[in-house]
């Protein structure tokens, strides 16, 4: 049959990618490839833990978002109780859209094909006609709205997975979660979003920005020379070599990038001393602290499509220094399209001064016109469009960057961190954690939960 | 405070033909000089909501945000070889129509409404973004010549449809 031929191709495809990765290679096509991006919409996104939404968008009982995991949507609402939930947005009785706003507040949704009604907490309340209509048989205890399978928190961070069999958010995170605590738990006020997310779309591959914010310091150098010449970043093209290079497990990675040679920075990525003084307090751990002392920059991705960016930059070349935070997700919407949503997060109880710098410095170096974003969407672009023809299918890309570094022995953290950024080891990762998906073969953590084969 | 004549009208419109041509010519340092000192260019997100809520300026987020020193800056940046976003240049047309004056709140000050249709092409790509706002600005007699002193730009979409916002509305 032309489906199972479809299939044994992409089968022989990932086998033959991830022997590559063993050399450092992989194959361009999986950049643009329909039939690849298929595969990834049931084997990546359908399994993995999607980001949706921070706490504080949704602040009070009946504050709502909605939010996608690749093609579904879903609202994010805090019910009346106050407890969060994610529903996903189509009408039990014939699938309409029930959420046609992007957030507001809500005590209950009314459905404009027919009328049924559901409370904040998804559950039916009203249907027209019920009585006529279903003669009192329809048990609307059955047909509320349907729950995301599995909603977890982790500090404020709304994840959803469409696959009930998942292992927990704390497991699928793995070393990560060690890494994520330097961004949430500066404060014991935690975090908020600032304002509502970026939107926009770029003609890329959604793995192309995840693996750049997961491993690519290197590119900084060529890509992002301007904001060396314009005096935002520190005056040394390769500063962002400076750092380690940390494979968090399971996918995951991040690079921490500290002063280069001869420069001085400002430690804890400049943060004002209030806030030093909190993360001092705050951190699990004096290991924390102690990385966290040494960071300027901080760049990351937690498999498959949210990155995270902690860094110290110039709102202008008069201007201070200034740590700004944003995290960001990759939509997939066709092989050659992804939707980019990009938060602005801040500690809630920072100094307002701070707050609104910060904001400056984010809203001037990355989102939509971000002078650092601008020119990586340019690449990422390019690359997409490289990847779409006959080439492609036979072009092997070079992931050899750090091969020869050995991992430090004496790095606090977890996972293996090598101690330069200029690697691609942490790419070569998450491409083994995505052979390792869409081969279906489940990641170690979850294997014990459900031995479960899909045929 | 200012009179409203169709002369004035004329004047205002022949300001922003003039602006356009100089963004689509790429002439951004002449451009600068449109502007006050003190000037802020903001393009808010835009956010879906509920008929009746609302809608600006509630999003609390902007794609830019800017001052004149960071405006300086991201023109300094456009004459780099290296800034990939623009090198080689989009191609850009600004269409700009339905001009409404009205006198400001100051002395020598003007509010004024436009639409804005940009239509932005890079490289060998057939399909070319095409951007629809409206626009808000201030304008200030600084020496006989009309200064843009504030611009808010209501974009009329949620999600944008470009790859950045190399360009200016
Ligand atoms: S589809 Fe919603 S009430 Fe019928
Ligand atoms: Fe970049």
């Amino acid at each position: 049959m032309a489906a199972n031929g479809e299939r044994s191709e992409l089968q022989t495809v990932l086998r033959e990618l991830a022997r590559g990765l063993e050399k450092g290679v992989a194959l361009a096509r999986i950049y643009n490839d329909p039939e690849i991006f298929e595969a990834e919409k049931e084997r990546i996104f359908a399994r993995t833990y999607g980001y949706l939404a921070h706490e504080s968008e949704i602040p009070n009982p009946g504050d709502y978002v909605v939010r996608y995991i690749a093609d579904d949507s879903f609202i994010v609402i805090r019910d009346a109780q106050g407890q969060i939930r994610v529903l996903f947005n189509a009408c039990s009785h014939r699938g309409m859209p029930l959420c046609r706003a992007e957030r507001g507040r809500a005590t209950s949704f009314v459905c404009p094909y027919h009328g049924w009604t559901f409370n904040s907490a998804g559950e039916l309340i009203g249907v027209p006609a019920e009585q006529e209509g279903y003669g009192g048989r329809l048990d609307r205890s059955a047909w509320g709205l349907k729950p995301a399978p599995r909603v977890e928190i982790y500090d404020g961070l709304i994840f959803a997975c469409l696959d009930p069999d998942a292992p927990s958010l704390r497991e699928y995170l793995g070393g990560m979660a060690w890494y994520l605590d330097l961004l949430t738990k500066r404060s014991a006020a935690g975090l908020e979003v600032i304002g509502a997310p970026h939107r926009w779309v770029i003609d890329t591959n959604w793995k192309l920005p995840a693996e750049n914010f997961i491993s690519d310091a290197y590119h900084t150098l060529m890509t992002h020379h301007t904001m060396v010449e314009l005096g935002l970043a520190p005056p040394d093209p390769k500063f962002a070599m400076y750092g380690f290079h940390v494979q968090a497990g399971e996918g995951h990675g991040l690079g921490i990038i500290g002063p280069p040679p001869h420069i001085s920075l400002p430690p804890y990525w400049g943060y004002p001393e209030e806030i030093v003084r909190s993360l001092q307090q705050n951190y699990p751990s004096a290991a924390h602290v102690e990385v966290a002392r040494r960071t300027n920059f901080l760049h990351g991705t937690i498999f498959p499509n949210l990155s995270i960016l902690n860094v110290m930059l110039l709102k202008d070349p008069g201007s201070p220094p200034t740590p700004m935070l944003t995290v960001r997700l990759w939509r997939p919407l066709s092989p050659e399209k992804t939707e980019v949503w990009s938060w602005f997060l801040v500690e809630r109880d920072a100094p307002s001064w701070f707050k609104d710098l910060s904001y400056q410095t984010y809203v001037h170096t990355f989102g939509t016109s971000g002078v650092f974003e601008q020119d990586d969407a340019e690449v990422w672009c390019g690359i997409t469009r490289a990847a779409r023809g006959k080439m492609a299918r036979r072009f092997w890309l070079n992931l050899q960057l750090g091969m020869h570094l050995r991992p430090d022995p004496t790095w606090p953290g977890p996972g293996t961190a090598y101690p330069l950024d200029y690697a691609e080891a942490n790419e070569r990762a998450f491409l083994r954690a995505w052979c390792r998906y869409m081969l279906e073969e489940r990641p170690k953590a979850s294997r014990r939960r459900s031995s479960r084969r899909r045929s | 405070m200012v009179v409203v004549t169709e002369h004035l009208e004329q004047e205002v419109s022949r300001f922003l033909i003039k602006e356009a041509e100089l963004l689509d010519n790429h002439a951004y340092e002449e451009w600068l000089s449109l502007l006050t000192p003190d000037v802020r260019y903001i393009v808010p997100v835009q956010v879906t909501q509920e008929q009746g809520v609302p809608s600006r300026p509630t999003s609390g987020m902007a794609h830019l945000d800017e001052d004149y020193t960071s405006l300086e800056m991201r023109v300094r940046r456009l004459k780099s070889a290296r800034a990939w976003a623009e090198n080689p240049p989009s191609r850009t047309r600004h269409f700009v129509t339905n001009v409404r004056v009205e006198p400001g709140d100051r002395e020598g000050e003007l509010k004024v409404r436009s639409n804005v249709l940009l239509w932005r092409s890079r490289g060998d790509e057939p399909h070319a973004d095409l951007l629809s706002a409206e626009r808000h600005d201030l304008l200030r007699r600084v020496e006989g010549q009309w200064k843009i002193a504030q611009r808010v730009v209501i974009l009329d979409q949620a999600v944008v449809n470009t790859r950045s916002l190399s360009v200016i509305l």
